[in-house]
Formats: C-alpha cells, structure tokens, sequence
C-alpha cells in the first residue's frame, strides 16, 4: 500500500467519522456504555482479588516446639526459619514470653493460672511466607523436624478461600466475555448504519476496481476513532466514579474500625493498566465491528 | 478482446440469464446488445464484469477467464473495464473533478498524473468549465458525461455501458452516443446494451441480439429489428 493511499484511508476515515457526527455519536455512546459496565466488573474482580490476597498475606503460620525441646532442637528451628528464602517475617515468642501474655490476659481471672510456670509452656514461632502458595510445602517440612510439637495452619479455610476466589474469576470472566460479545454486535450495528448510508458510494467504488481493502479501511479508521474516543470518555469517567467510591469506602471503613482489613486499590496504581485495557478493546469493538458490518456490501 | 464460449447463466431461482451464448468481441469493436427487458443484456454484462460467474461455458475478458478466477483479482480485472450506467452513479458529496479523480485515485495513481489525465477526460466529454460542480447541478446529460469521463479516465482497453441513454431525452441521448462513438474511433472497445431502436438502426455497427437469454442474431452493421 503507498504512502498517499494509507493518507487517504486517514483522512478519509476522520472525514467521515465528522460528517456522520450523529452516528458516530451513537456508536461512541455504546462503547461508552460497554465500557463503563465493563470497568465496573473489571475493578469489582480487582478489589476482590487484592483484598483476598492481602487477607491471606495476614495468615499466620504458628510453630510450637515441644515444651522439652533442647536449646539445639529450638536453636535448629530458629536457624531453618531464619534461613528459608519463603520467609518474610518471623517472630520468636519464648515460654516466658507467652507466660507473660497469659497473666496480662488473665489479670482479672490470675486464679485460674495458679501452678502454672513457664514450663508448662512451650516456646513457639509466628511465620509469615512472602508467597501463601508455598505455606503447604513449608509446614510439612517443619513439622518434620526435631522438637517440632505441631504446625498450626488454617488449611481448611484457605483453600475454601482460593477455590472460592477461582469461581469469581471465572464467572466474572465468562460475564465480561459475554458483555464484550454483544457490546461489539451493537456497535457493528452501529456503524452497519452508516455503512448502509454509503452502500452506493461502495458498489460505486467496486464497479470502478477498488480493492475490499480500499473500501475497508476507512471505515475501520472510523470505528478505531470511535472505539478510542470511548475509551478516554470511559476512562474519565470510571476515575471519576471509582475516586468517589473510594473516599466513600474509606470514610465508612474507618467508622466501622475494619480500614485495616478492606482496602481499595488506589487508582493510581492500576489507572495507567486500565486505560490501556480500556483503549485496546474500544479500538477492537470499533474495527471489529467496522469490519463486520462492511462485509455484506463488499460481495458486489 | 472479449470471447464468450457456451455461456450458460441459471440463477439459483431458477430463472435463465443466458443460454448457450458464444461469441467473440475483438478490441476496438463497436457493439450493441439489444433485446427486450429480461433477455439477458444485463447478465453478459454481469459476467463480464464477474458480477456473476456462469453456470456453464467459459467466459474470456482481457487477460481474465471469468469464470475460473479468485475473488481478490476482481478488481484488477474491473480497472481494465470502463462502466456507465443508466443511473450515473455518482457520488452526490465530490465535484465533478473529484469524481473523475476518485477513479485514479482508488487505482493508487500518480498525483501528477491524475492532475494531467482527469483535466484531458473532462475536456473530452465537454465538462471542462463544471470541474467545480456537484453533480446534482447538473442536468442528466451532463452527470452522464462525468460518467463516462470516469469511465475512461484509466485509459481502459473496454468501456461497457448499461442503457446508457435510459433516462435522457433523445437529444440528450445522442450527444452520448457521439462521445461514445468517439472515444471508440480513439482504440476503444465500447459495448452498449440498450433498446433505443432509432440509434441502434442509424449508427449501424454490430448488434448481438438476444432473446429469452439466447442470441438469436449477430451481425455486423445492423438493425435494431431483423427487417432488411
């Protein structure tokens, strides 16, 4: 293709993406609409995701020893937690310490520690993994080693969480699946419409030996500007609505005391993603949608 | 050159467009195909333009075999066919320079070229001084004229022509078939289906008649009707 040719396929395509101000109009109003449905979804899955792993991230694993454990045994331990390349963070909490958190628990109720000793106590360890997927493999094999009592590990309830965060990626990816189909039927019937508009102007430029491509590209030019146009609308307004609902968030959570516990994703850091996310599928609705609503007219 | 050998059209209703037509059209020819309505002159049209690809038979048109041909060479073979319709077929939003120009321009021609060969096809055809109008400021004849500057602004060896007079009053009417007549004494091969007896019986060139989609006549210099 020449240079002057692709010129004019540009040219063309924002001339008459002007002249059907309406149309065009329209069709950038459904992206705009599918998109902001889409966005919806999209930051309902990002939160949710952010949240369950930040959830999980504050799962802690807890090592008792045995409470006759040697100095070498406890010593062992420590130097295998210390040194695992999974470990972020680990704290030592000795028998005395946790004696300690006994009687300042207890201080009411001090009767009911009476005949208790440190001894009785074992000392244990609070691990945090930098990866909560390797947390399985991690506890069997400090469970195996000497002076381990037990490893305690909400097992059960993690994998009740993941498996339970897999089935909302899922569902919400078959719905946004389903919402990219048939926002891109809209839009091909759309443009179908200027397309239907300029039918004599393309079997005019068939019967003169012009290529599908020739007659194509302009339109697909027209559906990229619309689709584009939609996506920086989308985008603006999805900002604006999300910052809303986040100062909304934030305020509520800090009265109810759990703003430690839910978070959102600020904007700021996932904005940049978004908008790319959002221009790569109004610029694809946009052509796909030019090109299929074209195709008819092509076999003259 | 133009040859049809055998040509049968069905369409898939089942109506005939052409039966058993066979025929040979060498460059630089003049010829009429005339017949009533349904008779089949739009279908050779239709084929040589692979519009429509035949049932039956084999249809040459310059270097193309219509009717054994991939789908992507179609518009190779339509830059080498000039077409005028019976409806101008213009488009409403260009001037009439612009028109012609489109033609060349589809073609990824020159920019110099298409400002030295569309002014010479809009003096050719007498449209010289409305190079700036729009085609619905213009009388029939005049769009008409555009047509056909379009229609041999690419130098084709083929101009094909489809009741090019249908709906211009017969004065009208024969200042077309003038231009037609001339661009055909410069090289040309112009085809004409129409059924306007008075010039076919007074220009006196070839007449491919048919009827029911069959040629029932092929004679040089002929009449509209098979009196003499």
């Amino acid at each position: 293709m020449k240079i002057r040719t692709i010129k004019y396929i540009v040219k063309e395509g924002f001339a008459n993406t002007y002249k059907n101000i309406l149309m065009s109009l329209a069709s950038v109003s459904m992206v705009i609409a599918s998109l902001l449905i889409f966005g919806i979804f999209l930051m309902l899955i990002i939160n949710f995701s952010y949240n369950m792993n930040r959830l999980k991230a504050q799962v802690e694993i807890v090592v008792f020893l045995e409470n006759n454990a040697s100095q070498f045994e406890t010593d062992d331990v420590e130097m295998k937690i210390k040194n695992d390349e999974r470990v972020l963070t680990y704290v030592k909490i000795t028998k005395e310490q946790a004696y300690a958190q006994l009687v300042t628990q207890y201080l009411d109720d001090s009767d009911l520690l009476v005949g208790l000793t440190p001894d009785f106590l074992s000392d244990s360890f609070r691990i945090h993994l930098k990866n909560v997927e390797d947390s399985e493999a991690f506890t069997e094999e400090i469970r195996k080693m000497q002076g381990v009592e037990d490893v305690n590990y909400p097992y059960e309830s993690l994998k009740k969480l993941s498996t339970f965060l897999n089935w909302i990626n899922i569902g919400s990816m078959v719905v946004l699946a389903l919402l990219l189909v048939i926002s891109v039927s809209i839009i091909a019937n759309t443009i179908k419409l200027t397309v239907y508009a300029r039918r004599k102007e393309i079997e005019i430029m068939k019967y003169i030996g012009a290529s599908d491509w020739f007659i194509r590209w302009p339109f697909i030019i027209e559906g990229i500007i619309i689709g584009f146009i939609g996506a920086i609308v989308s985008f603006i307004l999805t900002s604006y609505l999300y910052n809303s609902v986040e100062s909304y968030v934030n305020a509520s959570t800090l009265e109810y005391g759990i703003n430690d516990l839910v978070k959102l994703v600020p904007l700021g850091s996932v904005g940049g993603q978004i908008f790319v996310i959002y221009a790569i599928i109004g610029v694809v609705m946009g052509s796909v949608g030019s090109i299929i609503s074209v195709r008819k007219h092509l076999n003259v | 050159m133009i040859e049809f050998r055998n040509v049968t059209k069905r369409y898939p209703n089942g109506t005939i467009g052409l039966q058993d037509a066979t025929f040979t059209i060498e460059k630089g020819e003049f010829v009429f195909i005339i017949g009533p309505s349904g008779s089949g002159k739009s279908t050779l049209l239709k084929l040589m333009l692979r519009e429509e690809v035949p049932t039956e038979g084999e249809v040459y048109v310059n270097e193309f075999s219509i009717h054994d041909m991939p789908r992507r060479e179609v518009p190779y073979l339509r830059r080498g066919l000039g077409t005028v319709f019976q409806d101008f077929r213009l488009l409403p939003n260009k001037t009439v320079y612009d028109n012609v120009a489109f033609a060349m321009q589809i073609v990824e021609a020159q920019p110099k070229d298409i400002r030295r060969q569309v002014p010479v096809a809009l003096a050719l055809v007498g449209l010289s001084k409305k190079a700036r109008a729009y085609p619905d400021q213009l009388s029939g004849g005049e769009q008409q004229r555009v047509a056909v500057a379009r229609a041999i602004v690419n130098n084709p060896s083929v101009l094909l022509a489809d009741e090019p007079t249908g709906n211009l009053d017969p004065e009208t009417s024969w200042e077309i078939m003038n231009l037609l007549d001339e661009i055909n004494q410069r090289g040309t091969t112009v085809i004409v289906a129409t059924h306007e007896k008075s010039i076919v019986d007074q220009m006196r060139k070839r007449v491919i008649n048919l009827e029911y989609g069959r040629i029932i006549r092929d004679v040089q210099e002929g009449n509209y009707t098979n009196e003499d």
